[in-house]
């Protein structure tokens, strides 16, 4: 009676029970393994009886179903596939993120195929039939799936192109790509004839994308809110800081979105003065108020020519357990003309406890007072 | 019973309950003491909106009651009665045209004018005060930046009642300090959500003295619905009256009085999470709290003055007791300046409510205060714990807590 598909799953459906039981007594009943472990037992409780409700795709009996599963299959490439992305999967744990994500997907695409294939070649002991049935339920997988895939190289490449265009030149770009898109859309849907021409259009379009996407990602993205400080050896003007903590650092970290969003305050250095701009407020501030333990990005950009840092001066605290003060405080790292970096602040004393507290730049006159209520 | 007469019966019970429903809707609408109704604007900011929705709403109702009345009348009258299947068309470009452009036009009149209310709230190039306002479980703190054209020449640092000018494009800077909260006062303005690491601007403004109801409106944990604010908004006048007393300095209770003593309570027992400006240890040095150790959030609010807001724990609980809360909220607009402004006195202190806080917080406001069950915070507490105070203890505290004004 139990046909491959079937024994497959009700095994499944047993193995995923017993493991589960033994979880819960064993390791924890109410762990997200327990969870994960019941979620197969019932999963596979589904499958197993489906296909066994079905007989595994209409194989009307036992007898069938051995003829069928006795019938020789196609050599298949997709287990080849699947060690393969299992491969890349564990090479990417070790070296970069790509590499691994890259695998995921092989070892998914390949095994989903692998596990179609498997099933159909046995679905009846007519080959016509099971390559219609594996065309079937495969077809609904991989079409929307490919074009997924397409639509997201796709958008990354014209991504690309839009952080590399001036803030300027994007939202025209945009324009004229989107009119083309609607414009070609409207030709295919009105004038059957035009068919044949829109795919040259439509082919010659993806390769311009490409080529631009390709070409703008080696160029790299718009320099305007960049950070390319350069690394200084420690001075005695930079004594304030001690040395720098790290040769490296993120200069990614200022192009997230978040980051900006959440930008408290921006400190400009121009002309060998200094100025605060908080959100909100329309204009120039000398002093920055900001809430009693919370975090707080202020923006430092340097627009002058020799290279600054902002300092935050944060009061006085004794050296361990011992009655020396020592000064507390944060300093960005050397910002370079025209650039700029962030730096977070989290104060949780208030200013007249501890205070005052300040921002600097050294080798700059005047101070930006922070108050903390 | 038969079946035809029963299948009335239980139609008629699903009509009746419809109705029932649909009936107590209607009524909510009415109710009279409804201090958060949205369509009842003291603003310019909540005006702009209600000027909008009273466009948009009927052009939506009257769309969305012609659909479902269309659909109705043909699900009826060409229900299945057994009759031929009609000839079947496909498309019909005069009808496909109309019913393309109709909701277009519809929709870019609703479009306009929505973008430019959107836009009008968003602006801030006239903003004449700024406050920075910051949620947390489950409570919003105020701080006032200096802002010496304002008359604020320190900073003052309050919570649960905002307090603002009449007539003053007032500039909310508001952020979280541990889950998204969001701020709504219907009377002023929209919601704007408070998200943590980030500050979102909302503007309000009052066009006349008096207190408009709110309430945290971002689902934000165990007391969320605990989590209200109120905005109080005086004249010009009072409104300065109220900075100079927020700018007051501190005055320890005079030795030998009963408040005395609750300061020695309060500085060994609240100190470590509350601030109250100026207070000193027997050494004379100065006592600054440490919320940051104590408390999840890292804030607990600032008690310098809270015998300046009428209500307390988020604007959940008198701080008055009836007959004086009355009398502010009920009060006229011109009086009701004065009224705020006293203050709770002694005649107006709800001690039932501040002892029953001060006896045992948690029981009145759900909030994570088991010390026993702290693991997942390293060791802190989300809201007041229950300090386990006698009521000799709690005798003194209220006396010197009423000092605070
Ligand atoms: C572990 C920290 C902690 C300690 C200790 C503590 N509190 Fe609190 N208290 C809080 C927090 C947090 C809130 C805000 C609770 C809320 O509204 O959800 C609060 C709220 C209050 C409020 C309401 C204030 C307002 O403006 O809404 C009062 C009054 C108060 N506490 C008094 C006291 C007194 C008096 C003591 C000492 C006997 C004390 N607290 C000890 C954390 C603490
Ligand atoms: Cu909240």
């Amino acid at each position: 009676m139990f046909t491959p598909g079937s024994k497959y799953f009700v095994g499944l459906t047993g193995l995923a029970l017993v493991s589960a039981v033994l979880y819960t007594f064993l390791v924890h009943p109410s762990d997200l393994g327990a969870f994960a472990l019941y979620g197969l037992f019932l999963n596979a409780a589904v499958i197993a009886g489906f296909s066994f409700f079905t007989r595994d795709g209409d194989v009307a009996t036992a007898e069938e179903a051995v003829e069928a599963n006795t019938e020789a299959t196609a050599p298949s490439f997709w287990p080849i596939v699947f060690a393969f992305g299992a491969a890349v999967t564990l090479l990417g744990l070790a070296t970069n993120q790509i590499v691994f994500v890259l695998g995921i997907g092989a070892l998914v695409g390949g095994g989903l195929e692998w596990t179609m294939q498997n099933w159909s070649d046995r679905a009846s002991s007519d080959p016509a039939f099971n390559k219609f049935v594996r065309h079937r339920a495969v077809g609904a997988l991989d079409y929307p799936g490919l074009a997924g895939v397409g639509l997201a190289v796709i958008a990354f490449l014209f991504s690309r192109v839009m952080l590399t265009v001036s803030k300027e030149e994007a939202p025209l770009i945009f324009i004229v790509v989107a009119a083309a898109v609607l414009v070609i859309g409207v030709l295919l849907a009105t004038k059957p004839a035009m068919r044949s021409k829109s795919v040259v259009i439509i082919v010659a379009g993806t390769l311009v994308l490409g080529a631009a996407g390709v070409v703008s990602g080696i160029s790299g993205e718009r320099t305007e809110l960049k950070v390319v400080a350069e690394e200084q050896p420690y001075t005695v003007a930079h004594r304030e800081c001690g040395a720098e903590a790290s040769a490296h650092y993120d200069n990614k970290a200022n192009n997230m979105v978040a980051l900006k969003s959440g930008v408290a305050a921006t400190i400009t250095v121009k002309d060998g003065k200094i100025s605060a701009q908080l959100i909100g407020i329309p204009k120039a501030m000398d002093t920055i108020t900001i809430p009693r333990s919370v975090a707080t990005v202020v923006l430092f950009r340097n627009l002058d020519s020799t290279e600054h840092r902002l300092v935050a001066n944060l009061g006085e605290a004794k050296v361990g357990t011992t009655d020396v003060m020592e000064k507390v405080g944060t300093c960005t790292q050397l910002t370079g003309k025209g650039q700029e970096q962030a730096m977070t602040v989290q104060v949780p004393k208030p200013s007249f406890a501890n205070g005052p507290y300040s921002f600097t730049v050294p080798g700059v006159t005047g101070e930006i007072k922070l108050v903390v209520p | 019973m038969d079946t035809v007469s029963h299948v009335k019966n239980s139609r008629r019970r699903i009509v009746a309950t419809l109705a029932g429903v649909a009936g107590t809707i209607a009524l909510a609408g009415c109710a009279q003491n409804a201090p958060q109704d949205t369509f009842v604007p003291k603003g310019d900011n909540a005006q702009k909106i209600d000027t909008l929705q009273k466009v948009v709403f009927p052009i939506a109702g009257l769309v969305g009651v012609l659909v479902v009345a269309l659909a109705i009348y043909i699900f009826i009258k060409f229900r299945d009665k057994g009759q031929d299947i009609p000839a079947q068309s496909h498309g019909k470009p005069t009808v496909e045209i109309i019913l393309t452009i109709v909701p277009a036009l519809i929709l870019t009149v609703v479009g306009v004018f929505t973008f430019r209310t959107i836009m009008d709230l968003a602006k801030t190039t006239d903003t004449q005060m700024v406050i920075n306002v910051t949620g947390q479980q489950w409570w919003w703190e105020y701080d006032y930046p200096a802002q010496t054209d304002q008359g604020i020449t320190q900073p003052i640092i309050t919570s649960g009642q905002l307090v603002i000018p009449v007539g003053t494009n007032v500039l909310l800077r508001e952020t979280s300090r541990d889950v998204i909260h969001s701020y709504w006062i219907p009377a002023l303005n929209g919601k704007k959500d408070a998200v943590p690491g980030r500050i979102h601007l909302l503007r309000l403004q009052a066009d006349k003295p008096g207190i408009y109801a709110g309430q945290c409106t971002e689902f934000c944990g165990l007391s969320h619905a605990n989590m209200r604010m109120e905005a109080i908004a005086l004249s010009k006048e009072d409104f300065a009256k109220w900075v100079a007393g927020q700018q007051k300095g501190y005055t320890s209770p005079d030795e030998g009085t009963k408040a005395k003593e609750g300061e020695t309570v309060f500085i060994n027992q609240c100190s470590r999470c509350h601030q109250v400006n100026g207070i000193k240890d027997a050494n004379g040095k100065a006592i600054i709290s440490a919320p940051d150790e104590n408390v999840y959030a890292g804030a607990a609010p600032n008690l310098s003055h809270l015998m300046s807001r009428t209500t307390f724990a988020g604007a959940m609980f008198d701080l008055v007791n009836q007959k004086c809360r009355d009398d502010v909220w009920k009060a006229k607009s011109d009086e009701f300046g004065a009224k705020y402004l006293t203050g709770v006195t002694t005649d107006c202190l709800n001690q039932k409510n501040l002892r029953a806080w001060l006896r045992n917080a948690p029981a009145m406001k759900p909030m994570y205060s088991d010390p026993t069950k702290l693991a997942k915070t390293g060791g802190k507490y989300r809201g007041m714990p229950n300090l386990g105070l006698s009521e000799d203890d709690i005798d003194k505290v209220v006396a010197y807590l009423s000092t605070l004004k």
